[in-house]
């Protein structure tokens, strides 16, 4: 039997691949490689916005990608989503506005594998079969009795066994260690609508390469292969349920391809200057990233703040003194005084503020990387 | 496929399965084979030794040769209360529905190789050729709806006369020639067939309870404090759980088989249920169910509601009751269908048709008497007579001017009274006699 599981292959950096016109680059900050147009290299990195990417081999299976699911927000829709994700910040950095967001997004495809296998082997199963029962109802009223019928689902188990001699394609597995986190924060994509790939369906977007070669994700896709196994097993027992299933199949013959997610990047720069990345689902638009207020701004406006507010006392102080010779005068610096109390509190909410809004902000970050 | 058969040969599937339909090409499906039993099989009953004749003899405990006295033990498992049940599926109510039909069914003897012709409801005949015992189950249309389990006779035959002769000589009404000889020559033992239902029951109830409530208060045309008593009514509810176990309603059609006689000979010890197996029959008649289960479950329903309603009046803390309504929520119904051991016997007086029926497990008999109605009226007579005797005695002393008033109020209270227990002496003579 062949090794079922194909290795992946080193691709120089001058080489171009899959049918486009793109040569392998990498962030030497993030470690992430990607497959873009000559010209994008010496260009910062658009998942981290820290590194430049840089001429560099990739580890890839040369056999062409399988599947490419297109963009369906566009540029134009990223401005109403980028508004209403800025909204709601109060003291926001310089550069946290849709605009500014907007002009730094980019287009990237990130990959998933898709894994084909032969699967030869036995299994065991408990398949459960539905089946009604009528159940009785008797109600007594007015002095007689009134019969009622009730349908009950009930299911049956019982043992089966078999052996599977089959082929399970297209099974979803991880191109990238922080897939999960990825998921989580901008949610799923209909994979369902993909199509097959063509190197027109890139434009100029970034693709993602993958960091987990088959042999590492083969251990992530082996439960799904267990699940793909055990649902075609019920579906020829003809079973509505199954449980306690155990198979004892083999994989061989395998084929792993890539599927490429759309997702736009784009970025701001916090206080510190550290760019602060956001991420955008291709498809739903789901977007994630941190929403920071600005502390330094928060700062300023509250020490404007607090000078008006000793302005404001200063002024009190005065009325008291003229109340000797102007009695009405108290009023008048009772009242500035209260207004100085007021701006005092402003001026502390407003210090403390952006500290407290960000300590809140505890999305996952895009940018960290081991 | 060549490639996918030749795969599939190096596997082979565990022991007892055998392959089922697969739905999906490349998969090979096996389930558990279904379990086999003696069931499946009619069964002749001929001695091994002799040749002769064999059946179920109770003293013997197993399948005996009366001529060579070979016994062979009956193998069957006794499974008591903890006996299989089985649900209410719609499919096995559908089948259920169509019930048994009337055509007869061909039996093929295996002792002599004639084909015997018996009733649709029989399960047992005798060859009429060879004479030896058929036990035929396999006909039965309704794999679901066979016996599975039955009580065996415990009663031996010949213990049957003496036990209905004593129970024909009680009573001092009937006639003295029932317990003459010549009544009752034979008593043959049949399995009868019953339904068990389980079930639990969550009954939730609601009323207008009346309560008694004495009250002073204040009369002002006349001026002074009274004491009435007025009923107070409350709404109330409440929930009953009733667990229903082994609830037995006959299978067999009320019109061959007097249901008032058989309810008499309850209780049937379903502790001694055991798996049916066709040697229980041998020798004895056995019949099928005439009342379908959709039938009996609905008499069994009948007296579960009624056991329910019965309960959740007893939660009720008062007589006054008005406004009850109440629903019973049947959960977890199973049923199962038994054959119990029945001994019937018929005799003739005076032209009439009389029923005795033996509870082949416990001995208990009931039936039908004839009445000397003679004995009851004289005994109607002699009751009535000392309240008449009284009362014209009083009528007398009172006439004579004496105090009659004395004798009279006790005769009419002697009357009554004696009116009473000859009305009762009535009912229960009539009763006995009833079909």
């Amino acid at each position: 039997m062949a090794d079922p599981i194909p290795t992946a292959e080193i691709i120089s950096e001058d080489q171009t691949l899959w049918h486009t016109n793109r040569q392998p680059a990498g962030c030497p900050h993030c470690h992430r490689v990607y497959l873009v147009p000559t010209d994008y290299r010496g260009g910062t990195c658009p998942l981290c916005r820290l590194g430049t990417l840089e001429a560099q081999p990739a580890v890839v299976r040369r056999a062409d990608p399988e599947r490419v699911l297109p963009f369906k927000i566009t540029r134009g829709d990223l401005g109403s989503i980028f508004q209403r994700f800025v909204a709601g910040v109060w003291i926001k950095p310089p550069e946290f506005n849709p605009e500014a967001l907007l002009r730094n997004t980019r287009a990237v495809f990130w990959p998933l594998w898709l894994v084909d296998s032969d699967v030869t082997g036995g299994w065991q199963m408990e398949a459960g079969f539905d089946y009604q029962v009528e159940s009785a109802k008797e109600v007594y009223s007015g002095g007689g009795w009134q019969s009622h019928k009730q349908i009950e689902t009930r299911v049956r188990w019982e043992p089966r066994v078999g052996h599977i001699v089959t082929r399970v394609d297209n099974v979803v597995t991880p191109a990238l260690e922080e897939h999960n986190n990825r998921m989580q924060m901008i949610g799923t994509y209909p994979l369902e609508c993909g199509l097959d790939f063509d190197p027109a369906l890139l434009g100029g977007a970034y693709l993602e390469l993958p960091d987990l070669p088959p042999e590492a994700a083969w251990p992530l896709a082996q439960p799904d292969f267990d699940k793909a196994v055990a649902k075609i097993c019920q579906q020829a027992a003809g079973a509505q349920h199954i449980r306690e299933f155990i198979s004892q199949a083999q994989f061989a013959n395998q084929n792993w391809t890539e599927f490429f997610l759309p997702m736009y990047a784009t970025h701001y720069t916090d206080d510190e200057g550290q760019p602060q990345v956001v991420i955008v689902n291709g498809i739903s638009g789901a977007i994630q990233g941190p929403r920071l207020a600005s502390r330094q701004r928060g700062n300023k406006i509250a020490r404007i703040t607090a000078a008006v507010a000793g302005g404001l006392f200063l002024l009190a102080l005065i009325g008291l003194l003229l109340t000797a010779v102007f009695p009405p005068a108290a009023l008048i610096g009772g009242l500035v005084g209260f207004l100085g109390i007021a701006a005092a509190i402003l001026a502390i909410i407003i210090a403390i503020w952006p500290g407290q809004w960000n300590r809140a902000q505890t999305n996952p970050h895009i940018v960290k990387r081991p | 496929m060549d490639r996918d058969l030749n795969q599939h040969t190096h596997w082979a599937p565990p022991e007892g399965f055998h392959p089922v339909d697969s739905q999906v090409p490349g998969v090979i499906v096996y389930a558990p084979m279904p379990e086999q039993t003696d069931i499946d099989r009619a069964v002749s009953y001929a001695c091994p030794n002799c040749g002769a004749n064999t059946g179920y003899n109770v003293a013997a405990g197993g399948v005996a040769c009366e001529y060579c006295g070979y016994v062979a033990p009956v193998n069957a498992e006794r499974v008591g209360r903890s006996a299989q049940d089985f649900e209410f599926t719609l499919e096995t109510l559908a089948q259920a529905r169509q019930g048994w039909g009337t055509q007869r069914q061909v039996l093929h003897c295996d002792s002599c190789g004639a084909d015997l012709s018996m009733p649709a409801g029989a399960l047992t005949t005798a060859c009429a050729f060879c004479a030896s015992n058929q036990v035929n189950i396999i006909s039965i249309p309704q794999e679901t709806l066979r016996p599975r389990f039955l009580v065996p006779f415990k009663i031996p035959p010949e213990a049957t006369v003496p036990r209905a002769k004593a129970w024909l000589g009680k009573g001092w009404y009937h006639p003295d020639a029932l317990a003459g000889n010549t009544i009752l020559r034979r008593f043959y033992g049949i399995y009868l067939p019953f339904w068990t239902f389980n079930t639990r029951v969550e009954a939730k109830w609601q009323a207008e309870v009346g309560y008694q409530k004495t009250e002073r208060h204040y009369n002002a045309h006349q001026k002074r404090w009274e004491t009435r008593t007025r009923t107070v009514w409350k709404w109330e509810n409440g929930r009953v759980h009733l667990n229903i176990e082994d609830l037995l309603v006959s299978g067999s059609a009320p019109k061959h088989l007097s249901h008032r006689i058989l309810n008499q000979l309850h209780p049937f010890h379903l502790g001694d249920l055991v798996t049916y197996t066709p040697d229980f029959l041998a020798g004895w008649q056995a019949q099928a169910y005439e009342t379908t289960l959709t039938d009996a479950w609905e008499i069994g329903k009948r007296t579960i509601r009624e056991k329910a309603k019965k309960a959740c009046y007893e939660r009720i803390q008062s007589n006054q009751v008005r406004n009850f309504s109440m629903s019973a929520d049947f959960n977890d119904e199973t049923w199962c269908y038994i054959l119990l051991p029945v001994y019937l016997a018929a005799y003739r007086y005076e032209g009439q048709v009389y029923q005795v029926m033996i509870n082949g497990q416990t001995g208990a008999v009931a039936g039908n008497k004839p009445v000397a109605w003679w004995k009851i009226w004289l005994a109607i007579a002699a009751i009535l007579a000392p309240g008449a005797l009284l009362v014209l005695i009083g009528l007398l002393l009172t006439l004579l001017g004496g105090v009659g008033i004395i004798a009279i109020t006790f005769g009419i209270i002697l009357f009554v009274i004696g009116v009473i227990i000859s009305f009762s002496l009535y009912q229960h003579a009539r009763k006995s006699e009833a079909q």
